[in-house]
């Protein structure tokens, strides 16, 4: 393991988020637009409703899900990435290992889920005078699990990667939207089908945005919620591991040129 | 005797076409040698292989006298590639790319290396640029500056002058030329420019369907060729008579304006001009091409397709 090759690629991607405004855009850009749409919506229906606690449940779902999606995309979009730019055999002739990149992003991840959380709690706070930082302590836990969260899906979607190449790039941006209807960011699990609460049941984002609603309305934080979230991370990030790996192998047998 | 490079009944399946069929090679410390072959013929995957982006489905390379499936890392931190195919990220300076990639290579005193590779490659005016935004060969110059950043032992270039114009893609074989001679680099190089391989290279690594067909150097293997180039340049109105002698002598001739360019063997070149006196067939100026290592591969590769 050498702390240079992984600071080395925590640099290229780095330099990237000042000079590619699509990566800017996905920290600052999208998170602000979701919060004026949908903070504005929540306003709207909690002057309908007379419920106080609906904007913050919106806001804060908004700010905590974008922690998954960063995460995600520091992994998947950082790997295409170098396809984009023909700079895959750069990067894997040097003398670079699979888990040193895999620990750059990860940390990548870590810096821009953050800096990404840290803005639009601010945003949050400057437009509704919502103070998702009030939560304190309770929230490193969970922000913890939703990071794991986002680190197995992108090592899942970077695996497919590895194995078909760029035809199924879409998936960094659709991947994590296909969990979120049973992720219960917005609503109770119980308000889900009861087939779709089986599916919510072995999702750890489901405990953690239950968690945090519990936090948000009670003040109160359940650490058996955080536990089964950081079990079932620990699972899939496993397998997502599992699975990188050999789609690299994969890669590298087919020849990793063709895979482009 | 050791060897930096050695390589050893390679081979490369992709289902059930075989790109590379048991071949086996070493290089030696300083030596250049040149890996050639039409295309398709096997070059590229073996060069994918002695990078390790492709593993090989039996067989071995061996680099230092390691093998490089197990030390791959290490062996990686030793050797660097460029090629015209592959590009440096296109969003990132010059300056940012050779900033991260002096951390991947763990380059001890990064800045003064930088600037001496920046320097040497005359990248100085563009250190601020973005890559995208670089000519052809400026983009093949910074490739080249990454490659040679960490002081490699082993050098593998694919085609590292192509899109170059002559004088920077000259500037550039001098330049291996001398790091070889004073580093004592050990470099492979496929190119499709044989005038480059001739002065560049001390062995040449001919590859053909997938196995080796030739390991010589370039003279010895320009020397199997028996047939040269007889240029004449001859008036319009004795042509026809000297493509009816050639004809009735079985010879084969290609015509070039006033230039009629004869394919003859070298030993028979002397009776040939002897029966064109005695014929009436005068020219004005010869010349005698003698078969370079370009003639080679024509016919190696013509010899591949039948």
């Amino acid at each position: 393991m050498s702390w240079s090759r992984v600071y080395a690629i925590i640099l290229r991607y780095s330099y990237l988020l000042f000079r590619n405004p699509d990566r800017a855009a996905d920290t600052f850009y999208w998170p602000t637009i979701d919060l004026f749409v949908w903070g504005l919506t929540g306003l709207y229906v909690e002057g309908l409703a007379g419920n106080l606690l609906i904007i913050n449940i919106i806001i804060s779902g908004i700010i905590f899900y974008h922690i998954i999606f960063r995460t995600q995309g520091e992994v998947s979009v950082n790997l295409l990435e170098e396809y984009w730019s023909h700079n895959l055999v750069n990067i894997f002739v040097s003398p670079l290992r699979l888990s040193e990149w895999l620990i750059a992003v990860v940390v990548n991840g870590i810096i821009k889920g953050l800096l990404g959380f840290v803005f639009t709690g601010l945003v949050a706070l400057f437009l509704y005078k919502i103070a998702v930082f009030s939560y304190g302590f309770y929230l490193i836990p969970f922000i913890f699990s939703l990071m794991l969260t986002g680190w197995f899906m992108g090592f899942f979607i970077a695996g497919i990667v590895f194995r078909y190449g760029t035809k199924i790039q879409f998936m960094a941006w659709t991947f994590t939207s296909l969990f979120a209807p049973f992720s219960a960011i917005y609503y109770p699990v119980t308000f889900l089908p009861v087939w779709a609460q089986k599916v919510a049941a072995i999702l750890p984002t489901s405990y953690v945005f239950e968690g945090l609603r519990e936090v948000i309305h009670t003040g109160h934080f359940d650490p058996n919620k955080f536990w089964i979230s950081l079990l079932l991370n620990l699972f899939y990030l496993s397998l997502s591991i599992v699975y990188i790996r050999s789609s690299f192998r994969k890669a590298l047998d087919r020849g990793l040129i063709n895979t482009y | 005797m050791n060897y930096i490079l050695e390589v050893k009944n390679l081979t490369k399946k992709f289902g059930r076409f075989t790109a590379v069929d048991n071949i086996s090679f070493e290089l030696k410390e300083g030596e250049i040698l040149g890996l050639l072959g039409p295309n398709g013929a096997g070059k590229t995957t073996t060069l994918q292989m002695l990078l390790g982006l492709t593993t090989a489905t039996s067989g071995s390379v061996s680099y230092f006298g390691r093998d490089f499936h197990k030390h791959r890392s290490e062996i990686l931190e030793q050797l660097n590639f460029s090629s015209a195919y592959t590009k440096l990220p296109w969003l990132l300076t010059v300056k940012q790319n050779l900033n991260f990639i002096s951390y991947l290579y763990r380059i001890d005193d990064r800045k003064s290396r930088i600037d001496k590779i920046v320097k040497t490659f005359q990248l100085e005016a563009l250190l601020n640029k973005e890559v995208r935004h670089l000519s052809a060969g400026q983009t093949t110059r910074l490739n080249i500056a990454k490659a040679l950043i960490n002081f490699p032992k082993v050098l593998l270039l694919d085609e590292p002058t192509a899109s170059l114009d002559p004088e920077v893609a000259a500037y550039i074989r001098e330049f291996l030329a001398n790091e070889r001679k004073q580093f004592q680099i050990s470099i492979i190089i496929t190119s499709h420019n044989m005038a480059e391989v001739e002065e560049l290279c001390d062995r040449v690594v001919f590859i053909n369907r997938g196995r080796i067909i030739a390991d010589d150097t370039p003279e010895n293997l320009a020397k199997t060729i028996e047939i040269s180039h007889v240029r004449l340049l001859v008036v319009t109105a004795i042509q026809p008579r000297l493509f009816e002698y050639c004809k009735a002598n079985g010879l084969t001739y290609t015509q070039d304006g006033r230039y009629v360019i004869i394919d003859i063997k070298e030993r028979e070149i002397p009776a040939f001009l002897k029966n064109l006196s005695e014929s009436g067939i005068s020219y004005d100026e010869i010349s005698i091409e003698r078969p370079s290592l370009e003639d080679f591969f024509l016919e190696k590769a013509k010899g591949g397709k039948e």
